[in-house]
């Protein structure tokens, strides 16, 4: 969690988060409910630790995107619950019914608090204060159950530790006017600083926490570049304020020095029990008009006294979460296995598979009986579709969650390197099947490391070229046609073709000076190939592009490769939108159907008998404009049996697989169709040059082919 | 006949532990197979042939939108005779999360067998690896020949998984 919140003010900072609250809105809601069921069925004389860590993961989780999407006040309460639910699960405190209570409520709270985020009405949550002290008090161990006074609400403990008495202030404006005659005045320094915002992120924290103080930047002659200065003036204790800042910025980055020290022996209070405890807690209790002798001492008689205060403040929230202001929004998602969608998604494909068989079969009626029939069936015809796209909807994720997580990679990557790089991102919103997405992550991380580590120059050298003095990487995608285009592209120094050439003569790759440029970029992808001159730990190793290449080869995409000496490369990533469904070109051996990925079919043509040579006997090699390609008879790899025997196979179709050609040699060419794409490893098992099956309009199945194992065949 | 069978079956399902089987019959021998691992019985219909499998599998099948392999007993057991007509059955088997069908001349009944009826495998060379007969059952005259239908598909001469 530590690292995602750092990440929200450091070069996250103008990441736009939003598009998640809705994500997290959900999470957290699931979250609040895990928990309180977990709490309701705590026992709590045999408690065990699996109950406890679990409730703890909640709050946590909580916590943790809370802070990160900027709900201080939620991260603040879940925080201070999680330090509680840590204690018990670490045997440190032992649960008792009190906690319990405050837990709930507090879990309440925050839905509350959450609530309001969601509907945008900030500021308006219920107020936690004194939540938190209660919190703080049952941590500090010091629940002493005063069941007379306060029988349902339970606070008695606040007497002790009123650690920000003011965070009620939300409620009790009096109480922020009369406050500062209480507080601290505090010179807080926030040194070694990556990012200035986090010092914004700071001084934005009492802003957003009602009676957190105030904070004002002030100029310090001898504040160093990356250190900030603020003068603040607050109640809290100095741990509470790191336990703030923690948000935003590390502890040991905080250097608090007080201006006026406070009247009380609580100063040196180590543990964070608060300063001064007192005197603001009579104030606060002044605004109630509770309380009027006795202020500030930390015994029994006072928590009696002050009990009902504290019972009137907690009833508000609960009182206003039940109110118009608080109506919690309807879920707007739900959540489903993904088995259940899958489910519905073969359905779907039987539904067009019948929808195709009952289009086949009434062609042959006659339009002018059986128009009702025939328009039904039209109606049919579109409708399966629509539903098909529906259907394959769900299954779609936006790329924003891949790309999401490179802006931090980058960040580390390029600290790490002492390199300047700025990367942007186009069209998060394009959307992909999620099985996709899952298998996509990997090649993209590599090349964005490559772009990284061996694209971009140093600064020095950037400055030298001419160029900016910190490079740009882009990650965009964009739908194309029906496809997915995803590119990585940098402005660094590009790939040299001589250097390529010469490591590919270096590792006996047998290479002529004439390739063409896209040929020599494809050397890449050689297993074992690198240029980089230094194995770092982030590249160099050679190992990568070959395997990018695989990977993306496995999905039924290509990879391209631009690039321009010194002036940067451009690696675009072409994959098919989903893997449940694909292009195919059906094509007829013998009395059996098979199935091409039109991807990989370049081209198709009738042969004749004069065109095809061989070499030694069975080898056969097709001259294609000039190009020799080797031919692969699919009658003899799939030993299809032949009862015609006049008929010989003639059409030729040339497939790209693994960036070399071959020919396939086959007796017709049936037609382009999309085909659900099957399975066959479920029920039996992998068969050689087969990538999978589908069901024809027929209902008969028919293999598709492994075009690239194809190609492999060829070369052995 | 059988219906007297199936009352005595009954009757001794309630006095001692019993177990019930769909026999199918293959060529003249009649074969057992515990009724739990039988997901429906069907027709047969031609399958997609598989080039480079094994003769016995005879190819996938479209079930309902599954890819089933099609395994002919008749084959793998080396029946002389294996004809395909309208008699012809695919029994499919539901396996371990895999689903299998397996095509048999014809399918007879499903029957309880108790414990006392049951008889150890014979200790034969046959081409039915003896370690996937559970026993042979034992009914009046007839002879039942119960198999272990899990491990002879999940054998790995089935060629059915890698």
């Amino acid at each position: 969690m530590a690292e995602v919140q750092q990440d929200s003010s450091g070069s996250g900072a103008d990441f736009d988060l939003s598009q998640f609250y809705q994500i997290f809105f959900e999470e957290a809601g699931e979250n609040l409910d895990q928990m309180e069921q977990m709490l309701l069925h705590l026992n709590l004389d045999t408690a065990d630790d699996e109950e406890l860590n679990g409730i703890f993961r909640c709050a946590h989780s909580i916590k943790g995107g809370a802070a990160t999407f900027g709900f201080s006040d939620v991260a603040e309460l879940t925080h201070k619950m999680e330090s509680l639910l840590d204690k018990l699960r670490r045997h440190e405190l032992k649960p008792n019914s009190l906690m319990v209570d405050v837990l709930l409520e507090s879990a309440d709270a925050s839905r509350a608090l959450l609530a309001c985020h969601q509907s945008g009405t900030v500021g308006q949550g219920p107020a936690t204060g004194d939540l938190v002290r209660r919190i703080q008090s049952l941590v500090n161990g010091e629940a002493v159950p005063a069941a007379r006074q306060v029988a349902p609400q339970q606070p008695p403990t606040v007497e002790v530790t009123p650690p920000n008495p003011a965070k009620p202030a939300g409620d009790v404006p009096d109480a922020v006017g009369n406050k500062p005659s209480a507080g601290r005045q505090l010179v807080i320094r926030l040194t070694k600083l990556q990012q200035v915002e986090q010092a914004n992120a700071v001084m934005e924290l009492f802003r957003d926490i009602p009676g957190l103080g105030e904070i004002k930047a002030s100029v310090a002659a001898d504040a160093l570049l990356d250190e900030r200065v603020f003068e603040v003036h607050t109640t809290s204790s100095n741990e509470e304020l790191l336990d703030l800042f923690a948000f935003h910025v590390a502890r040991e980055q905080v250097v608090i020095e007080e201006l006026s020290p406070p009247v009380g022996a609580g100063t040196n209070a180590p543990d964070g029990v608060p300063v001064n405890a007192g005197e603001p807690t009579a104030v606060a209790a002044q605004g109630y008009g509770f309380f009027d002798g006795a202020p500030g001492a930390p015994v029994q008689p006072v928590a009696e006294a002050k009990a009902p205060a504290v019972a009137v403040e907690v009833s508000k929230p609960s009182a206003k979460s039940g109110g118009a202001g608080f109506v919690q929004p309807e879920a707007a998602t739900i959540r489903v296995a993904i088995s259940k969608v899958d489910q519905l998604i073969n359905l779907v494909g039987e539904l067009v598979i019948t929808q195709a068989m009952l289009a086949q079969n009434s062609r042959t009626l006659d339009p002018t009986i059986y128009q009702q029939l025939l328009t039904g069936l039209a109606d049919l015809d579109r409708n399966t579709r629509d539903l098909q796209e529906s259907v394959m909807s769900i299954r779609m994720i936006p790329m924003s969650v891949v790309f999401s997580r490179f802006p931090r990679m980058l960040r580390d990557l390029a600290g790490k390197l002492g390199k300047k790089v700025e990367f942007v991102t186009l069209g998060e919103a394009t959307e992909l099947d999620k099985g996709l997405v899952e298998k996509i992550t990997d090649p993209l991380t590599h090349l964005v490391r490559n772009s990284c580590d061996h694209g971009i120059e140093l600064p020095a050298e950037r400055v030298r070229a001419g160029k900016p003095e910190s490079g740009t990487i882009t990650l965009s995608a964009a739908h194309q046609g029906g496809s997915i285009v995803i590119e990585v592209r940098d402005d660094g120094k590009g790939m040299s073709r001589k250097k390529i050439l010469d490591k590919a003569r270096e590792r006996g790759m047998d290479v002529s000076d004439q390739l063409s440029d896209a040929e020599v970029w494809q050397l890449i992808f050689a297993p074992g190939f690198s240029t980089a001159e230094v194995v770092t730990d982030v590249s160099g190793r050679g190992v990568g592009m070959d395997v990018v290449k695989r990977n993306i080869s496995a999905l039924n995409g290509t990879v391209e490769i631009e690039s321009s000496e010194g002036y940067g490369m451009r690696v675009s990533v072409r994959l098919p939108l989903t893997l449940a469904i694909m292009d195919g070109m059906s094509v007829g051996v013998g009395s059996e159907v098979y199935i091409l990925p039109l991807s990989s079919v370049v081209e198709s043509f009738q042969v004749r008998s004069d065109a095809v040579s061989t070499v030694g006997q069975d080898s056969r090699l097709v001259k294609v404009r000039d190009e020799f390609m080797p031919v692969i008879e699919l009658e003899k790899v799939f030993q299809v049996p032949r009862y015609d025997t006049e008929r010989t196979s003639d059409m030729m179709v040339v497939i790209e697989a693994d960036g070399s050609r071959v020919v396939l040699l086959v007796d017709e060419l049936l037609g382009q169709q999309q085909v659900v794409v099957k399975n066959l490893e479920s029920n039996y098992r992998k068969v050689p040059n087969v990538s999978g099956a589908t069901i024809l309009g027929d209902g008969k199945v028919a293999l598709i082919l492994d075009t690239a194992a194809l190609v492999r065949r060829s070369r052995h | 006949m059988q219906n007297v069978d199936h009352f005595e079956n009954q009757k001794e399902q309630m006095s001692g532990a019993s177990s019930e089987y769909l026999t199918f019959r293959l060529g003249s021998e009649e074969y057992g197979i515990d009724i739990l691992k039988v997901q429906e019985i069907r027709g047969y219909e031609a399958p997609t042939r598989i080039a480079n499998a094994p003769h016995f599998i005879k190819g996938v099948v479209n079930l309902r939108g599954t890819i089933v392999p099609i395994v002919d007993m008749r084959l793998k057991f080396n029946c002389q005779s294996c004809g395909y007509d309208e008699f012809t059955v695919v029994i499919i088997l539901n396996l371990r999360q895999r689903v299998v069908g397996i095509v048999v001349d014809s399918v007879s009944d499903v029957m309880s067998l108790s414990d006392d009826q049951l008889r150890n495998p014979p200790e034969i060379d046959s081409t039915i690896d003896t370690d996937s007969i559970i026993g042979l059952g034992s009914l009046d005259k007839r002879m039942l020949i119960l198999l272990d239908i899990e491990k002879l598909m999940s054998s790995s001469d089935m060629g059915l998984v890698t």
